[in-house]
């Protein structure tokens, strides 16, 4: 097993994706992740680790990092899915 | 000898990923290509420029581009209104080198600098809630058409490895319950079989 894992972390915000690079040391997790990237203080110090996810799949924080993953910090919705449906059909 | 003429054919492609030309991205239409197999006027993207290119190094004739696969036009790149985003992960599910980061019932952005502006993305969108907008001149370049092969072959090495570990658990799984089976008798099975001895030894 590889000493150390490269990663990235990302935090997409609607005007500029930023993006961290980094070694971690084998055993790390995306919590360690996400503190090593520093993307936290661009949302106000304010990463829910609940929101958190590898490639498109949320993951719990303590999950551990392969080789290659893509750590990403996920914003909430901003419109309810039912209540954005029932806009649309209104709309005529 | 098709490997490395591949390589150089696909050194020529756009990168997009869009599929237009039929294939599974650019890779497999330079392996097609390299093979003899694809005309060089299958891509879009490419355009005018991309086909004289091809023409150079195979040592064809130079085409116009075949219509059938799609028109020349300015690069573009997706953005997702926010307001409308309802996190169904099919956008990410279709985007061909990662570039949209989201997950269920999460909001779903667009990493602009890592779209190709291949568009597979808008028709996935339930909602509609894609749009494509100018590409800056400064994103057509071969650094980033690099980045999109690197993007591309990642995501192909993913999901060809959680293919191969489903079939793996899928396999386990089945040679459980067959193991489990040959140990311990399918009670259904006997009662049958004591019904159907039963059925036998009555007289008519």
């Amino acid at each position: 097993m590889a000493e150390r894992v490269g990663v990235e972390v990302v935090l997409a915000l609607p005007d500029r994706q930023l993006s961290w690079r980094g070694q971690l040391d084998a055993g790390a997790t995306v919590r360690d992740a996400v503190q090593a990237s520093g993307l936290a203080a661009e949302q106000g110090d304010a990463v829910d680790l609940s929101r958190v996810g590898v490639f498109g799949r949320r993951v719990e924080p303590d999950q551990p990092l392969r080789d290659g993953d893509r750590v990403e910090i996920y914003r909430p919705l901003a419109l309810d899915p039912k209540e954005a449906r029932r806009q649309r059909a209104r709309r005529p | 000898m098709n490997a490395p003429l591949a390589d150089r054919i696909d050194a020529l492609l756009p990168q997009t990923q869009c599929e237009q030309c039929g294939y599974h991205g650019c890779r497999p239409y330079a392996e097609a290509l390299a093979r003899g197999e694809a005309e060089i006027n299958r891509c879009p993207p490419g355009g005018a420029a991309g086909i004289a290119r091809l023409a150079a190094l195979l040592g064809r004739p130079i085409l116009p581009l075949d219509p059938a696969h799609g028109v020349e036009k300015p690069r573009q790149l997706a953005r997702i209104i926010e307001a409308e985003c309802i996190g169904c992960t099919k956008c990410i599910q279709a985007c061909p080198v990662d570039a949209i980061v989201g997950a269920a019932k999460l909001m779903h952005t667009v990493i602009a600098d890592a779209c190709t502006g291949c568009e597979l993305c808008v028709p996935a969108c339930p909602v509609d809630c894609i749009v494509l907008e100018p590409m800056p001149v400064a994103q057509q370049d071969p650094a980033h058409a690099d980045a999109a092969r690197a993007h591309f072959r990642r995501r192909e090495a993913r999901l060809a490895r959680e293919r191969a570990q489903r079939e793996a658990e899928l396999a386990a799984r089945k040679a459980a319950v067959e193991a489990a089976g040959a140990a311990k008798e399918n009670p259904v099975l006997a009662a049958l079989a004591r019904a159907r001895a039963r059925q036998q030894g009555t007289p008519k």
